[in-house]
Parts: structure tokens; C-alpha cells; sequence
């Protein structure tokens, strides 16, 4: 061999050595991790755990026990020795108190997987898992009809503003949703039940409580569904009025901006009709910002629930996570919890994945 | 309507003058502007930036920004010998006119289309708002516009606008402007920010459009070149009034006004020597408060006491060639001592 091919031979090992094409992880396993879908959803599941962990830890670290609470009630209460007492909670609540922090999270998880969220550490035999889809809904309907509610007035009154942009009609609309904007939520709960509700008495602030007349059967009837809407009222406009301001100011400032795009001018001068431009040249650019603050605003809107259905004593889920607070009851506020970060993750996924359905330009394609 | 035109004239601009309304005043952006498009016919509005092209042009939509004022001037329509006044257009009828009469390719195509429509929908838009509902004909009509542009029909009808590059999206744009077959086609700076290779494939297009379309087209072009290998005719614009106007041969051989001499010495030909360039002394005037008598005095070497008094007229001069000048014969004059 000459030298050159020596140094040829050792350049090609070299290269072999450092090229990228060795491969750590089999090919399959990568290619798996690569899709676009498989890393968004394994990235979510991935949080959602984290914010879990940190739930177990913390509502564990609140002041208060429930269980010390309980053994003392009944050391006191029936004179028993303390072990006695103690082995009568334990059995009761189907959990060894005496495990390791540790132990009881890992039990935790191993039960998570079995999609089991336990029972209800202060009711015994409650499965949390039934509270929540007794509560839910009620939230569900409420927060989702005001959010809807909000939304599309928010984005028809932000490109009015944007229309008729430094008239007098744009001045007053921005003044007033600045102000709405400036109001937090609970603010317009305790304002509401006290102008409308207490001063003017145009409602009765205690018939307004809990989600439907008592008396009525939950089903398809009009009793029933009128006085459900009857009771979502009061928490449908609190959410309103809180979030609207937002979303007016928000379209208009991003439809003003969209209407000095050159194609907008460009539709003018292609003469189009003014309804078409409006909805397909105008308000779909101008929304594409508005959609990805949307997901988010989800997981804010039901997170704020806790205070709004505390002011109007509206028992959705909110309400529910706030009694097993107060009631350091640390099974169902981590049932809870898991929903609520789960909502808010899983939101912003579906927000991420839908976002190409509006924008074609940032949509994920198969090849590439 | 009761004008009448000669059965040639497309367009026909009568004294149209233009402000704009500023904090600093009144800014004069066209004056006393008149001409007139034949059909068929190719005319260059030539000027630097700023010297009111594009006023002038956005006004024959009237997509006039919501400042402008026109103050004085008709703008007269002709098809068919049916004649009608753009500036009276109710807006269902100006609606109507503009695209299916005269359409505008901008300057800088890379954002005339809507991001989120794919090209196909932003053609069906234009057909159904001017009342074509059959989207197969529609197709068929746009693929056949599409193939003469030099674009991959299928794949650009169904692209979104960023997945073409920047001269492809100039020419579906040009496809787009003829699609409803206007007799005036308004394209300002239809190169401008393109490569030197892209704007040489935008003219053979646009030159093969005319040939096979029967359209008018008013050009708007501070590129010299482009204006002499296109244009029939050619209407230097300064300080918003139309200083020279005629033949292109005419006003690019036989320049009468100084400021279209100046022009041209500031560009470089393949004949002349780099020595020759000449750049016009001076910057354009203040549009709010113009100079009076003729407004290019203040940076023209013929000027004298009359040209400070009094604004030359546009005088007709041989063969239709006119000139805004009083001193038409010391430019000749000059040019025949320069050679």
C-alpha cells in the first residue's frame, strides 16, 4: 500500500466510525418516535404524569390529615386504644397509612394504570371515578356554552371594531371591553348575584343554586333541560363577560392587521363580493391567532370554575374539586386533577393538530 | 349613457386630479391628467417612485386609498360601443367592472393570494362573484391560462400559494388577471422584485398572453427597458402630471422633454460607454407644495424666466407626440449637438 491508500483506509474507517448512519436505536423504534403524532401524544401523556406527581406530593404536604383527624375523632369518641382505632381507619379506607410516601405513589400509579382513580379517602367506598362523571357535565355545559358564547360574539364584535376602526362605535366598543377585560371573574360573579340579584331582585339568589330544580328527573324533558339552562345562567355570563373583552380585542387588533394584507386589496380589486371576502379572505386570517390562544383559554376557563361555581353554589366540577380540598380529601383531589390537567393538555393537542386544517401552511405532511 | 368615444378607445382619462389628504396638507399626486388606451394597445407609465404611476392607475379601479380625493376629471369606459363612467359606478356596478372590465396585478405578487385558499378556490371566487357558477368550465379556462403562463397547470391549480415560488405566484397571477377575459389589464411593476431570469420568462409570457388574448395593457415601470420592449406607447409621469406622451419610439429616440432625456441618460445601454450616464441633478419636488410654472424648473438645464412663470401646456406636437416643454427646440437642438 502507498501512503496515500493508507491514509485513504484510515479516512473511510474514520468516516464509518463517526457517520451518522450508526444507528444507537433499532431503525423501527425510531422511525416510530419520529412520527409527527407518536411524539405529540407521548409528550402529553409525559406531562400529564409530571403534573400528577407533583399533585401527589403536594396535597400530601397541606396542612391537615384526614386520616389523624379520624383516628383521634374515634379515640375520643369510643374509647379504644389507639391501634385499634387506627387499624379500623385503615381498613376502612382500603389503605395501609403505614406505607412509605413512596410505596402509596407507586400503588398510586400501578392502580392509574389500571385506569382505576380510586376512592374517596373521607366517604369511604365512593369511587372517585363516579363522583366525577356526576359533576362533569355540569361544568362541561356551562364553561362550554359561555366559552362558545364568548368566542363567537368576541371574534363578530372584534371585526366590527376592526371595520369601522377609529370611530366613535370603535372607541366606545374598545373602551368597554378594555374594562371587561380589566374585571377578573369572580369580581362579575359577586357583582351579579349582588346588582341583579340582591339589589334589584330581579332573580332569587338562592332558588339559582345547585344545577336543576329539586324535584325534576334528570332526562330528555323540557322541565328538566329549561331548568338547567335556569341554573347555568348566572355562571354562563359570569364566564362571558370575563372573557369577552379579550377576545374582542384580540380579533380586532389581528383582523386590522389582516385587512392591510395585500389580498384583501387584492380581493377588492378582483371583485368579489363583500361577504366572501368578510368570512373567507378576512375573518379566517384573522382567527388563525385566535385558535391557538383558544386551546389555552379551555384549560384556564375550567381551572376558574372552581371560584365561579363556589359564588353560585353551581355543583359541577369545580365545586367538587374545592370540597375535596377543603376536606384534604388527597384521592379525589388527585382524581380531579388528573381531569383537569388532562383537559388542558389534551386541548392544546387538539389545537395543535386541527391549527393545519385553518393554515394549510403549517400543516404536517407524511413525506418531507 | 350619452358620451360618446371613438370606437377604439378602450379608457379614456379626461383632467383627472387626485389629492391625498394629509396632517401636512394636501398632497397633489396627479394633475390635469389625460390620455387615452386604444384596445389592443400596450402604454408604459414611466417616473420615478413617488411621481404618482400608481395613483393614477389605482384610480381607473378607484381602489383609491380612503385619503384620495379625486377633485377633478372623468374616467370614460368603452366596450362594445357601450360607454361608462367609472367614476359614477354604483358599487354593485363598480364590483362588477372591476376584474370582469379591468383587472390590477399588483406590484409584489408574493402576497396577492389569500394563504389559507388553495389557487383553485381563489379562481373559483373570482368566476362566481361575477356570476360564473360552472367550476369544470372554470377549470378548464383557468388550466389553459395556467398552461400559457408556463406553469405546470395541474399542480399549481392545486397548490396553496406557498408552496410556488415568487415568479411562479407573479404568473398565476397574470393567469388570474385574464381569467374573466377584462379588456384593460393595469399591471404595476410586474417585475419588480423578481431575478433578472424571472422577469425575463414574466415578459416572454406576458408578450405570448397578448398575442393570443385580445386585451389592453397599462404598465407601470420606473424599468426603461421593459417599457421600450413592450409598450406601444409611453406617458413619462412627473410630480403627478403627464410630461411626455406618444409613440414609443418616438418619445425614447425623439424625446421633447427634458426630464424623459434625463431618464433615459441615467441608464446604461449596450451601445453607449458608462461615461455617458448622466444621473438628473436634484430630488422630486414636495407634492403639497409644488413649484410654480413648469415643476421639473427647479432640476432642469433649459429652464428660464418663462418656465418659473408660467406651467407649459401639453402641446401637441408631430405625429401625437406631446410634450409638457417650452424649450422642445433647445432639447433637439442639444441632442443633435451631443451625437
Amino acid at each position: 500500500m502507498t501512503d496515500f491508500q493508507l491514509l485513504d483506509a484510515g479516512q473511510d474507517a474514520l468516516e464509518q466510525a463517526l457517520s451518522p448512519k450508526r444507528k444507537l436505536v433499532p431503525a423501527p423504534v425510531e422511525n416510530f418516535y419520529k412520527n409527527y403524532y407518536v411524539r405529540v401524544f407521548a409528550q402529553a401523556i409525559l406531562t400529564i404524569w409530571a403534573v400528577l406527581t407533583v399533585t401527589f406530593f403536594l396535597v400530601r404536604q397541606m396542612p391537615g390529615n384526614p386520616i389523624d383527624v379520624l383516628i383521634e375523632q374515634i379515640l375520643t369518641q369510643e374509647g379504644i386504644s389507639y391501634q385499634e382505632a387506627y387499624d379500623r381507619v385503615a381498613a376502612s379506607f382500603n389503605f395501609d397509612p403505614d406505607a412509605t410516601l413512596f410505596d402509596q405513589y407507586l400503588d398510586y400509579i400501578r392502580d392509574l394504570l389500571h385506569l382505576d382513580l380510586g376512592t374517596s379517602i373521607t366517604s369511604p367506598g365512593t369511587r372517585i371515578i363516579d363522583e366525577i362523571a356526576r359533576f362533569l357535565p355540569w361544568t362541561l355545559f356551562a364553561v362550554g356554552s359561555g366559552f362558545l358564547i364568548s368566542f363567537v360574539l368576541g371574534v363578530i364584535l372584534g371585526m366590527t371594531m376592526a371595520y369601522y376602526r377609529d370611530s366613535a362605535l370603535d372607541h366606545a366598543m374598545s373602551l368597554v371591553s378594555s374594562f371587561f377585560t380589566g374585571v377578573p371573574n369572580y369580581i362579575w360573579g359577586l357583582l351579579i348575584i349582588i346588582g341583579p340579584g340582591i339589589s334589584w331582585n330581579w332573580f332569587d339568589v338562592g332558588a339559582a343554586r345547585g344545577t336543576y330544580d329539586p324535584g325534576l328527573t334528570p332526562g330528555l324533558n323540557a322541565a328538566f333541560i329549561g331548568s338547567a339552562i335556569e341554573h347555568a345562567l348566572l355562571p354562563i355570563i359570569t364566564y362571558v363577560l370575563a372573557t369577552l373583552g379579550s377576545w374582542m380585542l384580540s380579533m380586532k387588533s389581528s383582523t386590522t392587521s389582516v385587512l392591510n394584507d395585500d389580498y384583501v386589496n387584492v380581493a377588492e380589486a378582483r371583485g368579489l363580493k363583500d361577504r366572501r371576502i368578510i368570512t373567507a379572505y378576512v375573518g379566517r386570517n384573522a382567527m388563525l391567532p385566535l385558535f391557538a390562544q383558544l386551546s389555552i383559554s379551555i384549560g384556564f376557563v375550567l381551572g376558574s370554575g372552581v371560584v365561579i361555581e363556589e359564588i353560585f353554589v353551581y355543583w359541577g366540577f369545580g365545586h367538587y374539586l374545592f370540597q375535596a380540598i377543603t376536606v384534604r380529601d388527597y384521592t379525589s383531589v388527585q382524581g380531579a386533577v388528573l381531569i383537569l390537567s388532562s383537559t388542558f393538555v389534551f386541548s392544546n393537542l387538539f389545537a395543535d393538530l386541527t391549527y393545519g386544517l385553518l393554515d394549510p401552511r403549517v400543516r404536517v405532511t407524511g413525506e418531507k | 349613457m350619452s358620451q360618446n368615444l371613438p370606437p377604439d378607445v378602450a379608457l379614456k382619462v379626461d383632467d383627472l386630479s387626485i389629492v391625498y389628504r394629509t396632517d401636512r396638507g394636501e398632497v397633489k399626486a396627479t394633475a390635469n391628467v389625460s390620455f387615452a388606451l386604444r384596445s389592443g394597445e400596450a402604454m408604459a407609465l414611466i417616473g420615478e417612485s413617488g411621481s404618482g404611476k400608481t395613483t393614477i392607475s389605482l384610480a381607473l379601479i378607484r381602489k383609491l386609498p380612503k385619503n384620495a380625493l379625486i377633485t377633478s376629471g372623468q374616467i370614460l369606459y368603452q366596450r362594445n360601443q357601450e360607454v361608462q363612467d367609472v367614476l359614477k359606478l354604483n358599487s354593485r356596478q363598480l364590483r362588477e367592472f372591476r376584474w370582469n372590465e379591468c383587472a390590477m396585478v399588483f406590484q409584489g405578487a408574493q402576497n396577492a393570494f389569500n394563504p389559507v385558499l388553495k389557487i383553485r378556490k381563489q379562481f373559483e371566487d373570482t368566476a362566481q362573484s361575477h356570476g360564473w357558477r360552472d367550476k369544470a368550465a372554470v377549470r378548464e379556462r383557468a388550466l389553459s391560462l395556467l398552461q400559457l403562463v408556463r406553469l405546470d397547470p395541474e399542480r399549481v391549480y392545486d397548490a396553496y400559494p406557498h408552496e410556488l415560488s415568487g415568479g411562479m405566484k407573479q404568473r398565476a397571477l397574470l393567469a388570474l388577471g385574464v381569467l374573466l377575459s377584462p379588456q384593460v389589464v393595469i399591471l404595476d411593476e410586474p417585475t419588480t422584485a423578481l431575478d433578472i431570469l424571472t422577469q425575463r420568462a414574466i415578459i416572454d409570457v406576458l408578450n405570448d398572453m397578448r398575442r393570443q388574448l385580445d386585451f389592453s395593457i397599462i404598465f407601470i415601470s420606473h424599468d426603461l427597458s421593459l417599457a421600450a420592449e413592450m409598450a406601444d406607447h409611453v406617458a413619462t409621469v412627473y410630480a403627478g402630471e403627464i410630461v411626455e406622451l406618444g409613440g414609443v419610439n418616438d418619445v425614447f429616440y425623439q424625446s421633447l422633454h427634458p426630464y424623459t432625456q434625463g431618464l433615459l441618460t441615467s441608464v446604461p445601454t449596450l451601445e453607449h460607454t458608462q461615461d455617458l450616464l448622466q444621473s438628473i441633478p436634484g430630488s422630486p419636488p414636495n407634492l403639497i407644495t409644488p413649484p410654480v410654472g413648469c415643476k421639473f424648473h427647479p432640476r432642469c438645464a433649459f429652464a428660464d424666466d418663462v418656465c418659473m412663470e408660467d406651467s407649459p401646456p401639453l402641446a401637441v406636437d408631430v405625429g401625437g407626440h406631446l410634450a409638457a416643454c417650452w424649450h422642445k427646440d433647445r432639447l433637439i437642438e442639444s441632442r443633435k449637438a451631443r451625437v
